[in-house]
């Protein structure tokens, strides 16, 4: 206890500022700044789902005028151009995935999970965390400034290739604007990241080992730790290529185009991959933590052999920065290069085998309560399963030769990315709503959104697999110019169909989520009856988090232990609780790993 | 390191490693950014069929020099910053950290004068990868030495309002590491891009 | 472009009319195209038998939420297990071990085999006496190909020059030398399960055989710009002799529409050697 009571004085109690700029707009405060990144994401996350839609319109219907979208093509008298189509599905990718769930799932939720989780009263570096908003929120600001330049936003797709992403391919100022706000958001990643791996390493409560972390800090923490090391490689490609756009340097020019030997296009293939390919696991790593936590809680079931699931999380993350080659199988790479690419991308398959497995028998002989977020965990689950298993066929060298550049790897990256990073992010937020905001949403609103997502999530990524493994090539603004591809029309007419049903199941979340924020009834401190350390707080928690910081006993999944259930008759026990009478509190905290 | 030991709260001890953590991962970070640039030269190199390209020669001289003086400068950050934890901090502290920030400034002047010496040479941004490389990584190089630069001055002015104690002087700290970084990037740089 | 090259491979169109005018069949069903190569079997197998396994796994999954889902519910007590036991851990460790070595072991044992042997196997079509050789220029948003003509030498007179039009004779070894002017393009021929991106300054190979007559798409797969959508040319199979006959005629033409002054039509390049 004295141990603890040290810790009190490390982390003062800074009373909260009184002004409103300083406690709702300027603020340090990690639980308000995860609230503005979630906003922010939110937002984005609309956008980059009206893009898809537009997408989904053009090859239902190719060149025919898009409904509500008059004003906004007015040059084109309301029909998509194929200039206008290239920017479309570039500025989806980017928006999703660097715009949207990147600050959703790790900008808001990394924000909130962490210090409440680990018992910390704040960021380690509060103003930087202010900081990394502010800047993240600039980028999104050149994102949209992007779209009113002439000859419109970026359309080099969002790999950027060099040289149709320099001026030569895309001349205008809104490719420009696009890499620049990709080098800002850099940035801003970055300095937050910083903040994360910190903070995990240095405030954790007194007994919060390692090995007693929330899943969910352990996907976030990894996460941090691979934004720190390979969003600075992003960064130094996107500013190669901006003196490339801007003054006139050759590091990615070659051919015809090139004075004196010129550079090399390939070179920024190898720096986005080598960013790229970590950035994937970036997007899922949280995803896995956050499900990892979910099915144990509503389970009411210890996380089967967590100790395995965080040895394989963490075995992905060393792996994801050896594997980027397998984007690049066609470029003309060495054989014997791409063989060891191949071999070591299956590689990785084994940690995620071994990741399912503990999710499979955490759920087995529990007592599952099927709550909105059980039900996202166990869609992200589902979907996951589809998209991992189909990485294995790109992994391959000889399958990938025919599948490259298909709409089989958009698939196979939407069941990945936006199906379950996307479902993991709602799962999170039904389930840490009442805590953020300190009121509850509406659970029937939250099923019938939950099974439109995952029903039509599930076809309209399956139909783009189908079209992909008939061999349908990526970005094509109208792909029956193609004799191979013209009998594809009515399968595409039906995905988009179903694409648009899931962007209308999205419309109770909308309403559902404003509906809570506004006029949701008042939670309770535990409605989830879990043990972890944000629920021993008040919802929403004070400025400073824990009036004292609590000492940690055991492990985060604690569930139907008999004896908690002698003593205290529930199935669960918190992560700081002392077990009154006879069983020390030692026999139990013994579990959950040390 | 320094003579007199200060006496300091375990709070402002945690505070300080906790710093000093987040410092090491940031450099790790930014080193991993030049280690990217440091790969797009040797690519771009590797494909190149003369480098340098006819008979062209970067100047020697200017960026040896320049190697010597940012050497100089950490060296006298080093020593302000014994100096303030010797608790000498308002003469020797501020003399030293502001010599280090002139002889970063004097770095920046003489790395204008080789650009422009070598534009006017004809080796221009536009020249091919050879130039790309040149200006590229130099153009990133400098932008960081002013970074440390505007910090440096403001220490400078802080320590000599005496605003760091033995005590209290983690900035200081820091910032030492972020020059120091700064110097071993140049010292690459200079052997990869002027040198072989 | 230059116009003389269009004449030419315009004129040699009209001479093949019959063959250039017949256009390539559309698919009928779902599912991966028609299969024109000798070699594409191997990556439909490799692709449908793993579709196999992965189908099983997934099953399997799905079964076991659903199962649990259902009969564990909550009236169903919840069994206290952390799953750390020495034999949870060897379960788990070896159905994942047995998983791997089965499903990826077979797609990495058989992907070696086709490569090494096939696909990348380069020493195979060029040692080939008949094998047919093609230079292949990218640019937006069109396939220059070039045939050495008699002399088996590129870029001189007797050139045979077309654009986005291929002719290939069947059970030959084909091999294509890719290059690209401007952005990076990709050569697909989805009826023979292969693609080569086409670099800026690089010379790019990829070869594949024909097993049948006909006519074929050829499309290009990485994003090139506005018309990337319609970047495409057509590929024909023609039997041996007709080849041979097609061969002589547009070497003939081309050698007329040569013009030594005009540079952009010698974009071609000295056969790289293997
Ligand atoms: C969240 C993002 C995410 C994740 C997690 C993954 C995961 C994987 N990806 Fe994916 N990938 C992307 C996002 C992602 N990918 C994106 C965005 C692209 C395209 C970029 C672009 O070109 O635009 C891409 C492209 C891509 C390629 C390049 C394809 C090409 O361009 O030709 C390859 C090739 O190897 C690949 C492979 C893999 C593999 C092997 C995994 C593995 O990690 C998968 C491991 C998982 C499993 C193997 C499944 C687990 C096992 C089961 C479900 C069975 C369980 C059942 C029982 C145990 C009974 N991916
Ligand atoms: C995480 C990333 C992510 C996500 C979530 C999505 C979501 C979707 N994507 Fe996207 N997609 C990419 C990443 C993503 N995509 C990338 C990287 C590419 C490649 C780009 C390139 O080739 O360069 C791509 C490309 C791509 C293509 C191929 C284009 C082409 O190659 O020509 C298609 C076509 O079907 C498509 C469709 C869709 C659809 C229908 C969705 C649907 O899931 C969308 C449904 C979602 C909504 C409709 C949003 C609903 C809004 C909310 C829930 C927020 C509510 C708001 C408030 C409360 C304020 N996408
Ligand atoms: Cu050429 Cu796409
Ligand atoms: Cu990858």
């Amino acid at each position: 206890m004295n141990e603890s009571s040290a810790y009190q004085d490390l982390q003062p109690i800074h009373p909260e500022p009184a002004s409103f700029w300083r406690r709702c707009v300027f603020s340090t405060d990690h639980k308000v700044i995860a609230k503005q990144f979630l906003w922010a994401g939110l937002l984005f996350l609309l956008f980059g789902g009206l893009l898809a839609m537009m997408i989904r319109w053009q090859w239902a219907y190719p060149g025919e005028k898009v409904p509500g979208m008059g004003a906004v093509l007015s040059r084109s008298g309301g029909v998509i151009t194929p200039s206008a189509y290239n920017t479309i599905f570039t500025m989806h990718g980017l928006i999703m995935i660097f715009f949207a769930i990147t600050p959703i799932m790790i900008g808001a939720f990394g924000n909130f999970c962490i210090p409440l989780m680990i018992g910390a009263r704040d960021m380690a570096f509060p103003a930087l965390n202010m900081i990394s908003f502010w800047t993240f929120l600039v980028s999104q600001g050149l994102v949209i400034a992007s779209f009113f330049v002439q000859l419109g936003s970026a359309a080099a797709g969002w790999t950027t290739y060099p040289p149709l992403s320099t001026q030569i391919g895309t001349p205008g100022t809104g490719q420009t604007l696009v890499v620049l706000a990709i080098f800002v958001t850099g940035v801003a990643t970055i300095m937050g990241s910083i903040n994360y791996v910190t903070t995990v390493i240095r405030l954790r409560a007194p007994g919060m080992t390692y090995m007693r972390m929330p899943a969910t800090v352990w996907g976030l923490w990894l996460t941090a730790i691979l934004n720190v090391l390979f969003v600075p490689v992003l960064g130094s490609a996107a500013l190669l290529l901006l003196f490339d756009r801007a003054f006139g340097t050759q590091f990615f020019i070659a051919g015809a185009a090139a004075v004196k030997g010129g550079g090399d296009p390939l070179l920024f293939q190898h720096l986005f991959w080598i960013f790229g390919h970590p950035e994937v696991y970036i997007l899922i790593l949280p995803a896995w933590g956050i499900a990892t936590d979910l099915l144990s809680f509503f389970a009411r079931k210890p996380a089967y052999w967590f100790k395995g699931s965080v040895i394989a999380m963490t075995a992905v993350t060393i792996l994801s920065a050896v594997v980027y080659g397998h984007h690049m199988f066609v470029t003309g790479m060495n054989p014997l290069l791409g063989q060891s690419f191949m071999l070591l991308t299956l590689i990785i398959s084994v940690p995620a085998e071994l990741l399912f497995l503990n999710w499979l028998h955490t759920l087995w002989k529990g007592s599952i309560r099927l709550t909105v977020p059980m039900l996202f965990a166990l869609g992200m689950v589902f979907v996951f399963g589809l998209g991992g298993l189909t990485g294995l066929y790109l992994g391959t060298v000889s399958t990938d030769l025919y599948l490259h550049d298909t709409m089989f790897v958009v698939g196979h990256f939407h069941y990945t990315m936006a199906a379950a990073s996307f479902l993991a992010s709602f799962g999170a937020l039904y389930f840490w709503f009442p805590k953020m905001f300190g009121r509850t949403m509406n659970e029937g609103l939250g099923k019938i959104h939950f099974w439109g997502s995952v029903v039509f999530i599930t076809l309209v990524f399956g139909g783009q697999m189908l079209v992909g493994y008939a061999g349908q090539q990526r970005r094509l603004y109208d792909p029956y110019q193609y004799t191979f591809l013209a009998h594809l029309r009515p399968l595409n007419q039906w995905t988009s169909f179903f694409a648009f049903a899931l962007g209308l199941s999205q419309l109770p979340f909308i309403y559902n989520f404003f509906q809570s924020v506004f006029a949701g009834a008042k939670a309770e401190q535990n409605p989830w009856q879990v043990g972890t350390l944000e629920w021993t707080l008040p919802s929403p928690p004070p400025h400073h988090n824990f009036d004292t910081i609590p000492t940690v006993l055991r492990g985060p999944h604690e569930y139907s232990n008999p004896e908690v259930k002698k003593a205290l008759g529930r199935d669960w026990i918190g992560q700081t609780e002392n077990l009154p009478t006879g069983a020390t509190s030692g026999a139990v905290a013994g579990t959950g790993g040390e | 390191m320094s003579d007199v030991v200060p006496f300091r709260s375990p709070r402002a001890r945690a505070h300080e490693s906790t710093a000093l953590v987040g410092m090491i991962i940031f450099v790790a970070s930014w080193a991993m950014m030049f280690a990217a640039l440091f790969f797009a030269y040797g690519m771009v190199r590797s494909r190149a069929a003369a480098w340098p390209p006819d008979l062209l020669r970067l100047p020697l001289g200017l960026p040896a020099l320049n190697t010597a003086i940012l050497a100089a400068s950490s060296l006298a950050l080093e020593l302000g910053l014994r100096a303030v934890q010797g608790n000498r901090a308002r003469v020797a502290g501020a003399l030293r950290i502001g010599a280090a920030a002139l002889l970063g400034a004097a770095f920046l002047a003489l790395q204008t004068v080789v650009w422009l010496s070598v534009w006017a040479g004809g080796l221009r941004a536009d020249s091919g990868p050879y130039a790309s490389v040149f200006y590229g990584l130099t153009w990133v190089h400098a932008a960081q030495v002013a970074i440390g630069l505007v910090a440096l001055a403001w220490i400078a002015l802080r320590a000599a309002r005496g605003t760091y104690s033995p005590a209290r002087h983690l900035t200081v700290r820091l910032w030492t590491i972020y020059w120091h970084f700064v110097g071993v990037v140049w010292a690459l740089m200079f052997v990869a891009v002027f040198l072989v | 472009m230059n116009s003389l090259v269009r004449l030419a491979s315009g004129l040699s169109l009209l001479l093949w009319a019959g063959v250039a005018h017949a256009a390539p069949k559309p698919e009928t069903a779902w599912g991966l195209p028609h299969d024109a190569s000798v070699n594409g079997h191997l990556i439909d197998w490799l692709i449908n038998s793993t579709s196999v396994f992965v189908g099983l796994l997934f099953a399997i999954m799905v079964i076991w939420m659903l199962w649990a889902c259902i009969k564990h519910g909550a009236d169903h007590p919840a069994e206290y297990d952390h799953g750390d036991g020495k034999h949870h851990i060897t379960v788990a460790l070896s159905i994942s071990a047995a998983i791997f070595f089965v499903v990826d072991g077979n797609l990495f044992y058989n992907a070696m085999v086709d490569v090494r042997g096939q696909f990348w196997n380069f020493d195979k079509p060029e040692s080939h006496p008949q094998a047919v050789r093609i230079e292949v220029n990218a640019h937006q948003w069109a396939w220059d190909a070039r045939y050495a003509g008699p002399d088996g030498r590129f870029n001189t007179a007797d050139d045979i020059v077309t654009l986005n039009d291929l002719r290939v004779p069947v059970g030959t070894p084909v091999l294509v030398q890719l290059a690209s002017t401007d952005v990076i393009h990709s050569l697909y021929l989805p009826n023979f399960r292969i693609k080569q991106d086409a670099m800026p300054g690089m010379i790019n190979r990829m070869w594949f055989q024909a097993k049948e007559t006909g006519e074929f798409d050829i499309a290009c797969a990485q994003h090139c710009g506005v018309a990337h959508y319609k970047m495409k040319g057509q590929l024909t199979v023609l039997p041996r002799s007709d080849y041979d006959a097609w061969v002589g005629r547009a070497s003939a033409i081309s050698s007329v529409a040569f013009d030594a002054k005009d540079d952009k039509a010698h974009w071609g390049w000295a056969w790289k050697p293997n």
